[in-house]
């Protein structure tokens, strides 16, 4: 019986990550991989490392949100949190068990507490089924021995929680807009009142003004039903408003994680930095941000020791070696970086 | 106050979640208005060359269909063929009988009826033979799509393989072989499963690519991804999800797939390697009348023929139809 | 006589069901060096406005009516060769996906010094040449190597600023940026945002700036269109309209920014959905959703439900609003009182 994790205040850990990491190979099956080098057959592999070494935890109750920009690997952190994908190291614990190693079978009762929505709300239902029919699969799947009567119930109680009418029922999913493709995901989620709710990019494809409806759904369900979110996304104006806490990820290091505020308040990491000068806010008069060198390096090579020193205005020689790991300072934020804990930024 | 006829349910900005206007959807249609309103029936109002198809293709398979009912005499009962009226020419020629609508071959047997019967024979091949690729190449199709990995890669060279026999060669194998452990009235006996079973067997990995190909775009949307973290098995997500959204290629190369199949039975047919001339399909009737082309009797090998390219060609015009309705469209039609 | 008039653009889509007016009654000017912004949500017809400019619009839709004048010429009646010179030339556009906007097959290069020679007659090298230097100019690194190589081997980032650099290749009096950098990432984007002005500046180039981002918007224009469901509802300089905004739905757009809420409170959201071009309201397309059909004493705005609204005047902003158009002329009355 492995230990749960526990903060200083006692609070308990409902999702663990622990020493994650991932790797896709690029080099296709096992005959592509067979090369002439200097006379001799090789074999040559290459790989996206798309995770190196995460670590984090997701108390009860609260929402973590994940931000970082494309190819930091947070999508593929929920992936495997939700066991669409399996980590090549590292382990994740829901609860205090170990699943990402448990058999579909022995999963299942986990599926039902731990559930998802996707960012492309056009994708993520299925065009030949009703949505009646979308809404009572989940129910039917974890709940055998529920009757035709308890099935319709709970879906009419779940549509009305996220306002869907319930004529919606017969029509598919490709007669109604993003907004209403999304609320309904929202609900196929909620059917089978789940704890935990991984969202990837849940509002980033629907404009602005439904974006604001879709957001405080989702904080409404969560004051409702006591949910924990781990909630992915590039916005940075929805994590200072919906986060409990932040992780900023970069290149599949997590640079910085903190409670919202403070993250907004004082960034420590020289990333996280340059990430919150970039968002245009409403009251710039021109471009205000702070300039990186270079561009994204790729994750295929990556660069040695701090993956961030390339662009980094404050490396020295021992971030291009060392890689840094994760140290908490005196306000709470934990922060992966050599310049912070040397005490010069 | 006012008025909210197809429109929002609420007017008051901030008003919490409300829902998303409900009434902002029209009436819910029915499966026959939903069908009415389809782009497919309004393309098919606009092409006549699909509508003339179709009913020329529908035609053909109805009278094919009812054959023993429709056709003036029997061919095969020996009874009826009378030696002596052989080689009558069809009714728009002089010296026909009126008996015989479309002349007399060789034997005496009215033409009418022979291909009335050949092509209901050709059409249950060719039905057949389609039917049996799309089982199998459907679900070899899904499951290296769907599973990949070692299961692709097994499934895929057993396509290539299958390919690099032309549906000639399997034809001759299997012929071969039937007749030499059977005997060729066995073979004559079974010829039709026996053909159904090669064209079936000859062209199933066409069905499997397309299938592949569509299963693959489709794995990876994200109503699969939710399947998965739901907690569904496999089988049920390929079965009861994927498939039904890789069906329109299916259906689109299922009208060339049936006009090849009814070309190669006829083919073999032709070279004597398909149905034999007791039992005769439209192929075995061109080659028996090819011989006596020279000696005047034309239309004992060239109405048959006709037939056949008319039938083919209305089944390969609806499928020039059915891939341009059901290719994806830049705008909402 | 402004460098691009705009006037009475409408553009419709010949469908199966009848004919859709995808865009009503647009009237905008740019003048040179002038930067300009269109914003509005998906389905409100701001692309549709951008390509029509240069009579790009594919079948079935179609310029109904009205006129879109560059330099007091008009264009959309053009011939399409005397239009060719102007697209490209005069006018270049740059799209919102660089994958798709470059050809996967041809060199940087190749792409560079075909643009150029379609319009101008000089020499390969002399076109090489002008292309390294506009490269140079968007900040790319390396530009020698980046004309041999292809764009699958640049990042998104490098293939936005290739883009622009060909934008400029002709030294264009205006560009039009269909939302530049929504497919970026948020520093990426700061960058390209920061060039593209930048550039802008420099050259005196006009802008045309299409996008749903307000943000991006009050960075980098001096003007802006507010767009909902086929009509401009609001126009002026885009300091004032973001900081007092007049129309109810742009009032609503600002507001529902996560920026504009308390943390942990609701964010104000507008109600309901854009209606969809075929089926829209009576009178003002916006009224289903608006909190101001209802006076404050209860009564209602009976114009909202049954009349368009025409522009109203308010200070150096136009607004297509009823209740914008009675508070205008209650000021009026005021100050015709004292």
């Amino acid at each position: 019986m492995s230990a749960q994790a526990h903060k200083t205040d006692g609070t308990e850990a409902l999702l663990e990550i622990r020493q994650l990491e991932k790797r896709f190979s690029l080099s296709g099956d096992f005959l592509d991989q067979l090369r002439f080098k200097g006379g001799k057959l090789v074999r040559h592999q290459e790989h996206v490392h798309a995770i190196n070494g995460v670590t984090l935890e997701i108390n009860r109750g609260e929402a973590l949100c994940v931000v970082g920009e494309s190819g930091c690997g947070k999508s593929t952190v929920a992936r495997i949190v939700m066991g669409l994908l399996s980590p090549s190291a590292g382990e994740i614990h829901y609860g205090g068990t170990r699943i990402d190693n448990l058999s579909s079978r022995q999963l299942l009762p986990f599926r039902r507490r731990m559930q998802m929505i996707f960012q492309n709300p056009y994708a993520s239902l299925n065009p030949r089924m009703t949505i009646q029919q979308t809404l009572e699969e989940p129910l039917r799947l974890h709940n055998p021995d529920w009757n035709r009567q308890q099935i319709v119930e709970q879906v009419e109680q779940v549509m009305a929680s996220v306002g869907i009418d319930p004529d919606w029922g017969k029509r598919f999913g490709h007669e109604f807009s993003g907004g209403q493709r999304q609320r309904i995901a929202i609900a196929r989620a909620l059917a089978v009142d789940p704890e935990f709710i991984v969202a990837d990019e849940p509002i980033s494809a629907l404009d602005v003004s439904i974006q604001a409806q879709v957001l405080n759904l989702l904080m409404d369900a969560q004051h409702e039903r006591n949910l924990t979110y781990l909630f992915i996304t590039h916005d940075l104006a929805v994590v200072e408003h919906f986060g409990t806490r932040v992780a900023v990820m970069y290149l599949g290091t997590v640079c910085e994680i903190a409670d919202t505020a403070t993250l907004f308040a004082n960034p420590r990491h020289p990333y996280t930095q340059a990430l919150l000068s970039a968002i245009p806010r409403l009251d710039d008069d021109g471009p205000q941000h702070i300039r990186l060198e270079g561009e994204v390096p790729t994750p295929v090579n990556l660069p040695s020791g701090c993956v961030f020193h390339g662009r980094c205005p404050y490396a020295n020689a021992r971030c291009k070696q060392e890689v840094p790991v994760l140290q908490t300072q005196d306000d709470g934020i934990r922060v992966a970086c050599h310049a912070v804990e040397e005490g010069r930024l | 106050m006012t008025d909210s006829s197809h429109t929002s349910s609420t007017n008051t900005p901030s008003a919490g979640t409300s829902s998303a206007s409900a009434a902002a959807l029209p009436a819910l249609p029915g499966r026959w208005e939903r069908f009415r309103d389809s782009y497919l029936l309004y393309s098919f109002k606009r092409d006549v060359i699909a509508q003339l198809s179709l009913l020329v293709f529908i035609a053909l398979v109805a009278i094919a269909a009812f054959a023993p009912w429709l056709s003036p005499m029997n061919p095969y009962d020996l009874a009826q063929i009378d030696i002596l009226s052989s080689e009558l020419p069809p009714f728009w020629i002089d010296g026909s009988d009126p008996a015989y609508l479309l002349g007399t071959d060789a034997q005496g047997r009215d033409m009418l009826s022979t291909i009335l019967y050949g092509a209901r024979v050709s059409l249950i091949i060719g039905f057949g033979a389609v039917a049996l690729q799309a089982v199998i190449g459907v679900s070899f199709g899904l499951m290296a799509g769907y599973l990949g990995g070692r299961v692709d890669a097994f499934l895929m060279r057993l396509a290539d393989i299958q390919l690099s026999f032309s549906t000639l060669m399997v034809a001759i194998i299997v012929g071969a072989l039937v007749k030499a452990i059977f005997g060729s009235a066995t073979f004559s006996t079974y010829a039709v499963p026996l053909l159904v079973v090669i064209i079936g067997l000859a062209e199933w990995p066409q069905y499997a690519r397309t299938v592949r190909a569509s299963v693959l775009a489709e794995r990876s949307k994200e109503y699969v991804d939710a399947a998965r973290v739901m907690g569904l098995r496999s089988k049920r997500i390929m079965f009861r999800h994927v498939l039904p959204n890789t069906l329109s290629p299916i259906f689109v190369i299922s009208t060339v797939q049936i006009a090849n199949a009814i070309i190669s039975e006829a083919a073999l047919s032709f070279l004597g390697l398909g149905m034999p001339e007791t039992h005769p399909s439209l192929g075995s009737l061109i080659k028996a009348g090819f011989d006596y082309i020279q000696s005047g009797s034309w239309w004992i090998t060239l109405i048959p023929g006709a037939v056949l390219v008319i039938l083919v060609l209305s089944i390969n015009l609806l499928g020039d139809w059915l891939r341009d309705v059901m290719n994806p469209r830049l705008y909402k039609g | 006589m402004a460098l691009l008039e705009v006037n009475h653009l409408d553009v419709h889509f010949a469908l199966r069901k009848g004919d859709v007016h995808a865009l009503r009654d647009i009237n905008f000017t740019l003048e040179r060096g002038e930067r300009l912004g269109i914003v509005g949500e998906s389905g409100a017809g701001k692309s549709v406005a951008a390509f029509a400019l240069l009579n790009l619009i594919a079948k079935p839709g179609f310029i109904a009516g009205g006129e879109v004048n560059f330099e007091g010429k008009t264009l959309n009646t053009m011939s399409e060769r005397r239009l060719r010179k102007v697209r490209g030339n005069r006018i270049s556009m740059i799209f919102q996906d660089p994958m798709m906007t470059l050809n996967p097959v041809l060199s940087i290069g190749e792409q560079m010094i075909e643009c150029l020679k379609a319009h101008r007659r000089i020499t390969s090298k002399r076109a090489r040449a002008i292309a390294l230097d506009k490269l140079h100019q968007v900040q790319i690194p390396s530009p020698e190597t980046r004309l041999a190589q292809y764009p699958h081997e640049l990042s998104g980032g490098m293939r936005q600023r290739v883009i622009i650099a060909i934008a400029l290749l002709l030294d264009p009096d205006i560009i039009i940026a269909d939302e530049p950098t929504t497919a970026l990432d948020v520093t990426i984007q700061a960058e390209i945002m920061a060039l593209l002005l930048n550039l802008c500046e420099q050259h005196n180039v006009g802008l045309i700036l299409i996008t749903h981002d307000l943000g991006v918007v009050s960075q980098v224009t001096q003007r802006m269109l507010v767009m909902y469901a086929g009509r401009v509802i609001e126009q002026g300089p885009t300091r004032e309209i973001i900081n007092d905004p007049q129309h109810p739905y742009t009032q609503g757009l600002i507001n529902a920014l996560p920026q504009m809420a308390t943390p942990g409170e609701q964010l104000n959201q507008i109600p309901g959905s854009m209606p969809s071009l075929d089926n829209l309201p009576s009178g003002c397309a916006f009224h289903p959703r608006c909190g101001f059909v209802e006076r404050a004493d209860g009564t209602t705005r009976r114009a909202c439900i049954d009349e368009v609204p025409g522009f109203v005047t308010s200070g150096n902003c136009q607004a297509a609003c009823h209740m914008v158009a009675e508070m205008v002329d209650d000021r009026r009355l005021k100050e015709e009182s004292l």
